[in-house]
């Protein structure tokens, strides 16, 4: 960016508050932002850091309590803030258009494809219906949708995750903008897809040469595909630059421990080789359908299909050895999870420790006491009626703690190993911070002594620092217990990280299952192989500390 | 929309009434009337009577008597009233007409003020209009039909005299007069729905506006208008369209208080009657033609809901 | 306890219903201790006489005092809504409990049979079973809950199956934990609540069924002091003397608005997460 070109966007000094009751609370602080023609600016966070209602400052679409101070957006030589709503709703979707997150919620579900794109192009460029529904077909084309002709008549239900973020990025890009604000546009998605959806991006940023402002949480994608990165950390850029640089060498320690706390699947955080023993686990030939024969269908002797959750998944787990499961939403891998623990009806065989189980009427208290599940959401999976005390009493209750030491005792020694302070026993959950209320989860696991504890996506509605910090305890618990963790995850680089073998699988099948090393081995399956190059490999974080 | 979804759907209309009729059918054996009595009078001999029991089949069992019942049903036989000694059917269907022309006026009316009113809410929401329109839906639920119209005939008919307060004219006989009539009784039987239809398009449109395809609309520059009336409204109305159809059960209700004030010659009022003279015959027709229409009326909704909006599953 | 009070008086709706519903209840149990007249006492001078003076709201056909019928008519009319509707509530909740526990075919039996009764307008249902039973309050009563049975089953149901799909107890039955603890401690805390808030509201609809099936002869009988029944009197009156019948109907209304804006803050006040 040379100095006498003004850049597409501008933003000088510019602070917003929210109004809250009689408080206010500050999001944003003291922002400057430029991004030039062509430009890539990524901006970086946490949640709660302000991102999004950069964003929506930017967009002009602020919530009613939001307080502004004097600072200016500037998109070109258009000063936004000073935009009737007619001359901002003139702006939006022509100069300046965005990409959602979650396109299953960001396209409208009883609207046809085709409407929502060419109603853009009706209202901004003047086409006629006819003309606007032709260059619709064209873009989506454009988009590398196969069948445009049939997508712009389609429902969002009707086609997939991937080909609705297309048509919404068709949208964005539809009438030229000067300016696109990319807001997480593949956090919603599976690897492969997400994968997709960069390189197109990519693609269609070269063509047009647009500016954009990528936002984004995860920081391996954004320093693949910025070419600048600001910091937002609580409201303030701590530190921002050309992306390259930055992330060899942050200077300010919340970008270093950001950084940090990624995972890399070279920093290995599991000590020691797999374990040589007997299988603690063996899962034999285990299925599980859902649905069942409607009367009608009897009545009508129509043909009845289940929907297929797991198709005969056969592994082993030793003692105290970490298996990664992987597999993109619908793979079955939480299935398969819920039917170990008795939360699925299976068929098949899953033997403990010798012990053969073919039923829920096989798991007695011991098998319950030894194979333990931590569930995604803490939010959902600690009764929100319950105080700590309650949730954390109930394995002592169930299955006897130690002898002689008192229960409050023993909860409080829990607490203090999952590294809470011990006052939290009185506390609800909804008084916690989301990793707070996941170490709660972990110690109601640990405080059965297990032998397995199935770990079902539980760091993946964390942030990166928070999941980093749960991975380090749940790898000291490894450590000291010796206890085996089935660790199902979307996330390869951090189950590369952690596991001494890999699951893949893919609907409803287990792919195969190789040591965590091999998982990169050219003679890997095919559908392992996508998966793996669909990562995002954080080696551009090519930190040196 | 599949074939077998209708099929269902018509399965379990039969099965509701199947269970209406076992259940009024029930209700009436046990109340403690006697057809007998009825016919001849209290003075009649107790040979007589028996006699008259035998031939009308009283003395059968229950089952046999609930199976002729239903057999002369599905083929359009009622019965004979016990009062008036009249075929139930042809009297009670003529009654329906009446009543269905009472509430389709009032369906209509709720409608033409109930969705503006809960729209206008939800695009000022929080402003003075919102707060007006929610002021009144708390009182309009507050207030049984027989306050309501009680109250209306003292201010509207008896103080101003502008509508006649109770009595029924054909339209067919008397457009203007007919109308007139059916002024006040329409806006009784309508408020509580008013009140309450008007809240529930209030509350889904509030949800709708607050989604993230409307605020991507917003950001795609389209005018207010088309924000409004292209995407919200669509999906804020579609869910109303249930809720309409089993307010259609409380409308009902309405109806029989209604049609009692306002002498209108309505199934509510034969109800009414017929329950207040142990009249069996009428009761089970009534009851298993007020719950027909009312499943009639769901299901017309559930096939219009499945027609517009195509995400629905049928399972 | 302290916390979730402040939460509900913090809402306009809340604080509003709790004053009318404090108050209706504080004159339902006292009766008339506070009524400044005898409610029966006929006088024959002082007959329809307009609010003020010595009768604060006038008096009736017979010279009653109004107030003092409205007072102690809050005994019967407000007592019998609310034992009415928790009656059903009860009923409701234990069959919509049982549909879902035992879910599948059983399920669908009970709640097509459930949607079958719904068909049956409630009004009507409890006229039909007042006539079976006979006129008189605690008949009207019983009425009243068996017209609301079949609509609490369905929300006991839908809000038992959202909360047994939730992962705490999901948690719970991957603990092994017994079906008495599930039901007892990890799901009946979180079924109560918006069940409180659904009994509330209908504590209302209840007012009014009573107050409907005593204007139409059904409910309470002459002379007794019941709100619906002096409606349904002083209809032959309202030209002589319009108070007669303005002050039961609108305390019928004032009660019923209170029933319902202490729901809709109660629905507010008990959400743990707000």
């Amino acid at each position: 960016m040379t100095e006498n070109q003004t850049p597409v966007l501008s933003v000088c000094d510019y602070s917003l508050d929210y109004r809250v009751g009689s408080e206010r609370l500050s999001v944003l602080k003291n922002i400057n932002l430029t991004i030039g023609r062509g430009e890539i600016l990524g901006l970086v966070g946490e949640s709660g850091s302000g991102k999004s209602s950069m964003a929506s400052a930017i967009m002009r679409y602020l919530a009613p309590n939001a307080v502004e101070n004097a600072g200016t957006i500037h998109l070109g030589s258009t000063d936004l803030r000073s935009q009737s709503a007619r001359q901002l709703a003139d702006l939006r979707g022509r100069r300046i258009s965005m990409v959602f997150q979650d396109p299953s919620t960001s396209l409208n579900p009883t609207l046809k494809l085709g409407e929502q794109l060419t109603e853009v192009l009706i209202r901004h460029q003047g086409l006629s219906r006819a003309q606007a529904w032709k260059a619709g077909e064209e873009r989506l084309a454009h988009v590398g949708l196969k069948f445009p002709v049939e997508m712009m008549h389609r429902l969002p239900h009707e086609v997939s995750g991937g080909e609705k973020q297309r048509v919404v990025i068709a949208t964005a890009f539809a009438c030229n903008p000067e300016l696109i604000i990319f807001d997480e546009p593949t956090t919603a998605l599976d690897v492969i897809t997400s994968r997709q959806i960069l390189d197109l991006f990519a693609q269609l940023q070269a063509e047009t040469g647009v500016a954009s402002l990528y936002i984004s949480h995860d920081l391996a994608i954004v320093a693949r595909t910025a070419g600048r990165v600001a910091v937002l950390q609580k409201g303030e850029i701590v530190e921002e630059g050309e992306t390259e640089p930055l992330f060899r060498a942050p200077k300010h320690p919340y970008t270093r421990a950001l950084i940090g706390a990624v995972p890399r699947p070279d920093r290995r955080l599991l000590k020691g080789d797999p374990p040589q023993a007997e299988p603690l686990v063996r899962v034999r030939d285990v299925s599980v359908n859902y649905g069942r024969r409607s009367l009608l269908d009897s009545l009508l002797r129509r043909d009845f299909t289940p929907v297929i959750g797991n198709r005969a998944v056969t592994l082993d787990i030793k003692p105290g050895e970490v298996l990664g499961i992987v597999g993109e939403s619908g793979s079955g891998k939480s299935t398969l999870a819920k039917a170990m623990t008795g939360l699925n009806r299976f068929d098949g065989l899953i033997e403990f420790d010798g012990r053969p189980i073919r039923g829920l009427g096989d798991m007695d208290r011991a098998y319950r006491r030894e194979v333990q599940i931590i569930f995604q959401h803490p939010d959902a999976s600690l009764n929100p009626r319950q105080r700590i005390s309650e949730i954390l009493v109930r394995p002592l209750k169930l299955y006897g703690g130690r002898e002689g030491v008192p229960v409050q005792r023993q909860i409080e020694e829990m607490l203090d190993r999952v590294r809470l302070p011990a006052s939290y026993i009185d506390r609800f959950p909804h008084q916690l911070s989301g990793g707070e209320k996941q170490r709660v989860a972990i110690a109601r696991a640990f405080l059965s002594s297990p032998r397995l504890v199935i770990c079902d996506e539980i760091t993946s509605a964390l942030d990166v620092s928070v999941q980093a910090s749960v991975i380090e305890l749940l790898m000291d618990l490894h450590q000291q217990t010796g206890v085996a963790y089935i660790f199902i995850t979307h996330d390869i680089n951090l189950v590369r990280q952690i596991a001494h073998r890999i699951a893949v699988m893919y609907r409803g099948d287990l792919v195969e299952v190789v040591p965590t090393q091999a998982i990169t081995s050219s003679d890997r399956a095919p559908y392992t192989r996508e998966l793996v190059a669909a990562v995002t490999p954080p080696a551009s974080l090519t930190l040196t500390a | 929309m599949p074939a077998s979804y209708i099929l269902k759907r018509v399965a379990l209309i039969f099965y509701t009434l199947l269970v209406v009729s076992l259940l009024v059918f029930g209700i009436t054996q046990v109340l403690p009337a006697d057809a007998a009595v009825m016919m001849l009078g209290e003075n009649a001999t107790a040979d007589a009577l028996e006699a008259l029991r035998n031939s009308m089949g009283l003395n059968d069992p229950v089952w046999l008597q609930y199976l002729r019942w239903i057999g002369g049903v599905l083929q359009g036989d009622f019965g004979t009233s016990l009062r008036t000694g009249q075929q139930v059917g042809p009297a009670l269907f003529s009654a329906l007409g009446t009543s269905l022309m009472l509430a389709v006026f009032s369906l209509a009316f709720m409608l033409v003020l109930a969705l503006p009113a809960g729209i206008l809410a939800a695009i000022r929401r929080g402003k003075l209009t919102d707060l007006l329109v929610s002021f009144l839906s708390y009182i309009g639920v507050a207030l049984p039909e027989f306050v309501t119209a009680t109250l209306a005939v003292l201010f509207i008919a008896d103080w101003w005299g502008i509508l006649p307060p109770a009595g029924y004219v054909p339209l067919s006989q008397d457009l203007a007069g007919g109308l007139r009539h059916l002024v006040l009784p329409v806006a009784v039987v309508s408020i509580i729905m008013i009140a309450h239809v008007s809240r529930m398009v209030r509350s889904e449109l509030v949800d709708v506006l607050h989604t993230d395809y409307i605020r991507a609309a917003h950001l795609k520059g389209l005018s207010r208008s088309r924000i409004l009336f292209r995407h919200g409204l669509r999906n804020a109305l579609l869910p109303t369209i249930t809720i309409v159809a089993l307010d259609v059960g409380y409308l009902l209700g309405g109806v029989i208080v209604v049609e009692e004030i306002f002498s209108i010659p309505g199934i509510g009022r034969a109800l009414m009657a017929a329950i207040q003279a142990r009249d069996l015959p009428v009761i089970q027709a009534g009851v298993l033609i007020m719950a027909a229409t009312y499943c009639i009326v769901n299901f017309a909704a559930d096939l219009m809901y499945a027609w517009l909006d195509k995400r629905i599953q049928y399972d | 306890m302290t916390d979730f009070l402040r939460r509900l008086l913090m809402t306009p709706q809340g604080l509003l219903g709790s004053i009318i519903v404090v108050l209706v209840l504080f004159a339902a149990v006292t009766g008339g201790w506070f009524a400044p007249h005898d409610p029966d006492a006929m006088a024959a001078l002082a007959r329809y006489k307009p609010p003020g003076g010595e009768y604060l709201l006038g008096t009736d056909q017979y010279g009653r005092d109004i107030l003092s019928r409205i007072l102690s008519g809050a005994r019967s009319t407000v007592t019998m809504a609310l034992l009415a509707t928790v009656l059903g509530t009860l009923l409701g909740a234990v069959v919509g409990t049982a549909s879902a526990y035992l879910g599948g075919r059983w399920d669908e039996f009970i709640m097509r049979t459930i949607d079958a009764v719904m068909a049956i307008p409630s009004l009507l249902l409890a006229l039909l079973v007042v006539s079976l039973l006979g006129a008189g309050g605690a008949n009207a009563l019983l009425a009243v809950a068996v017209a609301f049975m079949p609509g609490m089953a369905r929300i006991t149901r839908a809000v038992a199956l959202t909360v047994r799909k939730q992962d705490y107890v999901s948690a719970a039955i991957a603990r092994g934990e017994g079906s008495g603890y599930i039901v007892l401690r990890e799901m009946l805390p979180n079924v109560v609540a918006p069940i409180v808030v659904e009994l509330t509201i209908r504590v209302s609809f209840a007012v009014m069924l009573f107050a409907t099936l005593s204007f139409l002869g059904l409910g309470a009988q002459p002379p007794a002091a019941d709100w619906g029944l002096m409606v349904s009197e002083a209809r032959q009156y309202l030209h002589r003397s319009p108070w007669i019948l303005i002050w039961p109907s609108a305390i019928i209304a004032v009660t019923a608005i209170g029933f319902n804006l202490l729901g809709d803050g109660l629905r507010d006040a008990l959400n743990p997460r707000t």
